[in-house]
Formats: C-alpha cells, sequence, structure tokens
C-alpha cells in the first residue's frame, strides 16, 4: 500500500524532537569519535545544544503553517548554534525554510526538495567547504531523497527511508575522504550526528517511538583497517606490554625449558615449544634487543618479528601526535629504561631504539629507527659513547641527511634534546644541541664489579661507585646514596639551577625519596627533579644543568 | 566611520572597548552544563580559580551567528560599514559564525567585512587595536582593510606555557603534540604560524624561556607595538615586562589579560608576547 502522509508544521517540528531525541543518546559516542575539525571531543554536544535551541523556538510556534515552523526553527539554530557543527545545522536549517517557504504543508516531493536546498545553503555557508564531513553527508542523503522522491513522491516514508540509508553509506566513507579521520581510525562525527537526527525523523515518519526507548542509535564504522578504536582493542586475552616478539631459533642442543624460565624474566606473555634443534619463541618485553642478544648466543635466528603492541592500543591523542610529527627535521634516540624511553618520547623523540651501557644496539637497528621516522633529515643521540660509532655508520647507508650529535650520556641527550628549536635548520639545531649537551655534567651511579684503586680512590667489589661524565670515578662508598652525595660534593653543583636524578630499576622508592630529601635540604636554592627512568645498569642518573 | 568588531578572543580589555570603540561579541564556555559568556558572565579570576580546581575541564565555542547577526544589526543602525576581525578560523569557529551573521544582513545597506586574522589572543588584540586607530583616524573601508592585512601578515606571537597539560585536554595542540605529557618539569613554548600553534620547544627554567622570547623580539625590526598576555599574574609577567623595557625602550608595551576563552588552553601561569612589526 502507497502511504501517502502530509506534513504540517507541529509535525515537522515532532520529526525533529525525535531527531533530537535520538541524537541526544549519541552524544557522548559522538563526542568520543571527534578529530575534525578540532579534536576537542565535543561536536555531539554542540549538535544537541542546537538541536535544543530549534526545538525551544519551534514550541513557540502556534501556526500550524509549515513555513512559519520552519522559519522558526531556522532563528532557533541561528542563535543557538554551537561550535563548526552548530554552524553548518544553521545553514542546514536554514535551507530547509527556504524549501518550504510559503507552503501550508509537504509531501514526500516538498521534502526531498527542501533537503535539497538545505543541502546547498549549508555548503554556501561555509568558508572552505570541506568533503568528508557532515556536509557531503547531507548532500549524499539528500541526493538519496530526491531520487526515491522521483519514483514516488507521495511516500515520505520510504524518501527518509532512502535518505537515512544513504547518511549512513555516507558517514561509512567518510574516512575515505578526509585522512584525519583514516589515520584516526573514526569516521566524522557531524556526519554520524547527521545520520542519527535523520534516523530519529525517520522512527517518528514510521510510528517507531516506542521502539527507540530501548535502543541506542549505531554508531557507524568505517570497516577500514585501524578502526580499533571503535570496534574494540583486540580480544587477545594477553597483556599488552611493549613489543611482541616472535622467532625461529636453531642450534645445538637447545634446553626449551632453560629458555623459558630464562625469558619470563625478561618479559610477559611467555611461550616457549620445540625441541634441542628448533625453538619456537614468542614474549611480550619492553626489551627485544635482550631478548635477540640472549638468543642469538644460542643458535641462529629465523622469521623474526618485533611488533610495538603500543601501537595497536593507541589512544587520540597519540594519535594526534603521530599525525603531528611530520616535521622536517626528526629525533632518534638510543635509550633503555621504560621511564627514560617515556622522557625522550615526551621531549619530542620520533623514534627510540632499545639500548645503552653494555647493550648496544646494532647499525641495522639504529637505521631501521632512521628510516621509520617521517623526516627527511634525523638527528641520532646515541647516549653512549660506545654507540657512537655504530650511529655514525648509519649516515650512509640511508638517502636521508643523519647528523650524529654525539651525546656521551643520558642527560647529555636529554640537555641537546630540549635545546631543539623546531623552527631552526638542521645545522642551527646541530650547534644548539652540541653546546647544550657540553653544558650539563652527568654523575652515574653502578656497583663495582671487582676489587680496584682509581686515582687513589679504593674500590671494593660491591661498593657503589659514582662516575662523572662516562669517565672519570668521583666517589666510592658502601651505601648508595652516600655515593651520590660524596660526588656531588666533589664534582660541584655551583653552576647547576637544575638537579635531576633519573631513579634506575635496582633502586627501592623509599631509598630514591631518602636522597632526594636530603639534595633539597644541602641546596635549597637548586630545583631538584627526581624522575622514574627505570634504566638497567645505574641506580641514579643524575643530571647537573 | 566604519566600525570595528572582533570576538572575545583578542582579549581586548573593556576599557581598550570603550576607548577605541570596538564592540567585541564574547565566546561561550562552558563548564558542564553551565554556559557561561566570557567576559561577561564570568571573570578571569573567577575562572582560572575554577579551571585550576575543579575537575570538569572547561569547553569553549564559538558565538552563535546570531549572535554576530545581532550585534551586526544594532550597529548598522547608525553605520554603514563594518570591520570584523576574529580567531583563526584553523583554531575556531568563529569566523564561520561571523559570515553566518553577515549573511543574516545581507540586502541591507551595510557593508560587512569579516577577517580570518590568523592570530588568536594579544595577536588579535594588537591587529584589531591597529584597525580601530586606523578607523578613527577617519580611514576609508579599502585602507583599514590595508591596515588589518598587513597587521596580519606582521604580528608575531610567542607564547610560554608553565604547563601543556590544559592545551592537550582541549584537543588544541596541533603540531605541538609532539611534546605532549612531557615527564620532565619543562614549560613549552609555542609559536603561531600560518594560523596554528607550533611548537617551538622546551626551556628547563623561567629565565630560559623568558631569553626565547626575547629572542623573537630581537630577531624583528622596527617593532610598532607589543602586546604582553599573561592568564595570572607571576614573576614571568614582571621579569618579562621589565626584559622589554631595556630591550625596547621606546615601546610601551599593552598588558592584556588571557581570557577564558584562550585560558582553557594556556593555563595559569602562561605569558605570551605579541608583536607588531612595520
Amino acid at each position: 500500500m502507497k502511504q501517502s502522509i502530509v506534513c504540517d508544521g507541529e509535525q515537522l517540528r515532532d520529526m525533529f524532537a525525535a531527531g533530537s531525541a535520538w541524537l541526544e543518546k549519541s552524544v557522548p559516542d559522538i563526542n568520543a569519535i571527534n578529530v575534525f575539525p578540532v579534536p576537542d571531543g565535543d561536536t555531539g554536544t554542540n549538535m544537541f545544544l542546537t538541536m535544543c535551541a530549534v526545538m525551544e523556538e519551534a514550541d513557540r510556534v502556534a501556526d500550524r503553517n509549515v513555513a512559519a515552523m520552519a522559519r522558526a526553527m531556522a532563528q532557533g539554530a541561528l542563535m543557538g548554534a554551537r561550535g563548526n557543527s552548530g554552524v553548518i545545522l544553521s545553514q542546514f536549517f536554514r535551507g530547509l525554510a527556504r524549501g518550504v517557504d510559503g507552503k501550508e504543508s509537504i509531501n514526500g516531493g516538498d521534502w526531498a526538495a527542501a533537503l535539497n536546498e538545505a543541502s546547498r545553503t549549508a555548503y554556501k555557508g561555509l568558508s572552505q567547504p570541506v568533503e568528508g564531513t557532515m556536509l557531503t553527508v547531507i548532500r549524499e542523503a539528500a541526493k538519496a531523497a530526491e531520487e526515491a522522491a522521483a519514483t514516488n513522491p507521495e511516500d515520505i516514508i520510504s524518501i527518509t527511508e532512502a535518505a537515512v540509508k544513504a547518511a549512513k553509506e555516507s558517514v561509512a566513507r567518510t574516512p575515505l575522504l578526509l585522512p584525519v579521520l583514516r589515520e584516526a581510525g573514526v569516521v566524522d562525527a557531524g556526519g554520524q550526528g547527521i545520520y542519527v537526527l535523520l534516523e530519529g525523523v525517520l522512527y517518528y515518519l514510521k510510528g517507531e517511538l516506542e521502539g527507540m526507548k530501548y535502543r541506542r542509535p549505531e554508531l557507524v564504522t568505517s570497516g577500514l583497517a585501524g578502526s580499533a578504536i571503535i570496534s574494540g582493542i583486540s580480544d587477545e586475552t594477553e597483556e599488552a606490554y611493549g613489543y611482541c616478539t616472535n622467532f625461529l631459533l636453531e642450534g645445538n642442543k637447545l634446553n626449551p625449558d632453560r629458555i623459558r624460565r630464562r625469558l619470563e624474566r625478561k618479559g610477559k606473555s611467555v611461550v616457549v615449544v620445540g625441541d634441542e634443534n628448533t625453538v619456537r619463541v614468542h614474549i611480550h618485553t619492553y626489551d627485544p634487543g635482550g631478548v635477540i642478544r640472549y638468543a642469538t648466543s644460542l643458535g641462529t635466528l629465523h622469521q623474526l618479528q618485533i611488533q610495538n603492541m603500543d601501537d595497536q592500543h593507541v589512544s587520540f591523542l597519540e594519535m594526534q601526535q603521530e599525525r603531528a610529527s611530520k616535521l622536517e627535521i626528526g629525533i632518534v634516540a638510543v635509550v633503555s629504561g621504560e621511564g627514560l624511553i617515556e622522557v625522550f618520547r615526551s621531549l619530542g623523540a620520533a623514534a627510540i631504539v632499545p639500548g645503552g651501557q653494555t647493550m648496544n644496539p646494532s647499525v641495522e637497528e639504529i637505521l631501521r629507527a632512521v628510516e621509520s621516522v617521517p623526516s627527511p633529515r634525523v638527528i641520532v643521540l646515541p647516549n653512549n659513547k660506545n654507540i657512537v660509532p655504530a650511529a655514525t655508520q648509519v649516515q650512509s647507508l640511508t638517502s636521508k641527511e643523519v647528523v650524529v650529535v654525539p651525546s656521551k650520556t643520558i642527560p647529555q641527550g636529554v640537555a641537546a634534546l630540549i635545546a631543539f628549536n623546531y623552527e631552526g635548520t638542521l645545522e642551527e639545531n646541530v650547534r644548539a644541541m652540541e653546546a647544550a649537551m657540553c653544558a650539563v655534567k652527568t654523575v652515574e651511579i653502578t656497583h663495582a664489579v671487582r676489587n680496584t684503586q682509581i686515582k687513589g680512590v679504593k674500590v671494593k667489589e660491591g661498593q657503589a661507585i659514582a662516575i662523572l661524565d662516562d669517565s672519570d670515578l668521583v666517589a666510592a662508598a658502601d651505601d648508595v646514596n652516600e655515593a651520590l652525595l660524596e660526588a656531588l660534593e666533589r664534582v660541584g653543583v655551583e653552576s647547576a639551577e637544575v638537579i635531576t636524578l633519573y631513579h634506575g630499576n635496582g633502586i627501592e622508592i623509599s631509598k630514591t625519596e631518602q636522597v632526594v630529601a636530603e639534595l633539597r635540604n644541602r641546596y635549597p636554592e637548586k630545583q631538584i627533579e627526581s624522575v622514574f627512568g627505570g634504566q638497567p645498569h645505574y641506580y641514579y642518573i643524575v643530571s647537573l644543568e | 566611520m566604519v566600525k570595528i568588531v572582533t570576538d572575545s578572543g583578542s582579549d581586548i580589555t573593556p576599557e581598550l572597548a570603550r576607548e577605541l570603540d570596538i564592540a567585541v561579541v564574547p565566546l561561550y564556555l562552558a563548564f558542564g552544563e553551565k554556559t557561561y559568556r566570557d567576559g561577561v558572565d564570568i571573570s578571569a579570576d573567577e575562572f582560572y580559580a575554577r579551571l585550576v580546581n575543579e575537575h570538569v575541564h572547561p569547553t569553549t565555542s564559538a558565538p552563535s551567528p546570531g549572535d554576530f547577526a545581532s550585534v551586526y544589526r544594532e550597529l548598522a543602525a547608525d553605520n554603514d560599514e563594518i570591520i570584523s576581525i576574529h580567531i583563526s578560523k584553523k583554531l575556531s569557529a568563529t569566523y564561520d559564525a561571523a559570515l553566518g551573521g553577515k549573511e543574516q544582513l545581507a540586502g541591507t545597506k551595510c557593508r560587512i567585512e569579516v577577517v580570518d586574522s590568523q592570530s588568536v589572543t594579544t595577536g588579535l588584540g594588537l591587529i584589531v587595536i591597529a584597525a580601530a586607530q586606523a578607523a578613527a583616524r577617519g580611514s576609508s573601508l579599502k585602507q583599514v582593510l590595508e591596515v588589518v592585512q598587513k597587521a596580519t601578515r606582521q604580528v608575531r606571537l610567542v607564547g610560554l606555557l608553565d604547563t601543556l597539560r590544559y592545551l592537550a585536554k582541549g584537543g588544541r595542540l596541533g603540531k605541538a603534540a609532539s611534546l605532549l605529557g612531557a615527564m620532565l618539569n619543562v614549560k613549552a613554548l609555542l609559536i603561531l604560524k600560518d594560523g596554528e600553534i607550533h611548537p617551538l620547544g622546551v626551556v628547563r627554567t623561567l629565565e630560559k624561556g623568558l631569553d626565547r622570547l626575547c629572542e623573537s623580539a630581537r630577531a624583528m625590526t622596527d617593532i610598532q607595538d607589543v602586546g604582553l598576555g599573561y592568564s595570572t599574574p607571576t614573576d614571568g609577567l614582571q621579569k618579562l615586562a621589565e626584559r622589554l623595557r631595556s630591550l625596547l625602550p621606546h615601546i610601551h608595551p599593552r598588558v592584556l589579560r588571557i581570557g577564558p576563552a584562550l585560558g582553557v588552553h594556556g593555563g595559569p601561569g602562561a605569558l605570551i608576547l605579541a608583536l607588531r612589526g612595520e
């Protein structure tokens, strides 16, 4: 049976009242996927508030005349528009009002024509219309309505159905049109809002308002790879942890049980299976380099795969970070210790190569990091004198312009990174970073591996020792904190403004707190900071700037 | 006379607005459900106290096209020419909303020019001030527009944020995102370029931060006007003012309070140096 409905003003109002109610339920979802034009997570809120203003104005109209109602709604949108999406909605309603101007009531064909007028007006309202946004969704929905109306102008329900279907498909395509959405793995938030609004209108027309009560609008997904945020993170039960590392180890007299026990100390989700000639290894670790070095000491590696699992758990902000980091100059740093890695990342290092004292990364590992950075120019911070040669070799292996700023310690690397000027040229930055690197003093606290005597300082095996700038032994003591305090007295802290203490894996937090309190007590005029470095080998790495 | 309109993102104070006859359309600011008009319903002091102490992070939104239309309509009663200068459209919907408001007055005899300043806060403020001064001299619409366009090209804006936390919360980090969530206690230097916020670098101490801000002043010749923006009163503001006095003895910097609309992103302790060259 053909359904022939003619809408007057009151019905137009109730259509959009249902649309707004449906939209309200989708507000948190829409906010969550809001990355364009500004990822501030308020598109859903803005659209809903704008619709509230529309409906408030609509409720004041006493007239059953559809033109008067649409005019009032347009006025409401105009005054109440919030944010970019609100501005577009206000144009939408303005066009809608223009489309039904002079009419007492409308049929399906009029409705389709009004939607098209709304679409045209929305485009005209923006200084720079962008495709892949709610504009596209409005246009494609209106076009589908027009096509449906051409075959059956009386049937407002099937016309609206066609519009809703087209809107949904259009939303799913938005990531194809707008790279920002593609990178973030989401559909356009404003487009999603339009789809939900029209779907609410359709529910009203079909008389299915009851059904809306217990349901929620669907969040359209793009079906593109990378839409992990919406579809939820992978359902594997393994705990996400650093790098997922897989390889096949071939050798003689391999002992899978012993390998497993050893690897269990290096990470989580460890799976080791095989026999004495071939062992398959799977491990989640923060230090894939360490795992691989251990494995290569036993045999040869095959089918090696290392994946950063954080990549699968990327949050919005991190994605923005990736998107934003396409800078002219990228920085690669060699660092170990989860805290220190975080420090380098947070200061703008584009890639981290795991490594440091006693675990020097290969030329190839550094090269891979250099290649992974999306910048044509790369500065490498080796942060260890034994790694400088490998880093230097990378220069001849890549088409990128690579400069090694030869930082020998972590504090030198941090100081160099802080001196980076985003507006500067490569040469200017290298100069500034080298100067900053030389202005910092480093004290590292570790323990002596044997009895010795250096420059008159007697050292017993197991004692805590302090090393200045990676070369001179400046203090030795039975207690770690004592060694640090003594070293700072010897080195002299007068010229330093900031003392930063990176505490490592091998030291208890209460011990660190003690020494920080003592430092504040001894040097009240200095800015003293304590940061978790998580580094192996060194109890403390101290920077004097 | 040409009438100058801007939005509260320019941080033009009510006194300046009165003195230079500038109409300021407020942006909106929402703490959860409650909405305020920037600078009208909520003072800067009240705002920063709430920003720091409350769990709800406030959001800002542009004035509606209707807000602009009513301001334009009111002005059109006595004026035939309006220049409306707004926050960089890459940062806010304000410019598009103003265009929407202008459309409402299509067909009236009042001519309205809406301009994207490609700037914000104190930088936008300096552009608006230059426009208002030209208008007060009796310049024509075309002449004032030329002044605005020139000023837009010549305003340099650098900022020193005590923390990046608020910028990150509001999603306005843009290209500065690579500095996100610095673990060390660093202050971030930002620069406005092509209407967007870019990172300039980080520093460990206030003094070094002020050095870098002053470098910008030193790198520029023929400085005509200087704006000094601050969110909350700090030592930094005093020290920067002193340094500028010795650096640019012939210029009296305009000290402007960074209002809620931008303070949402800058947070407390933020400093902005805006310089307008010739």
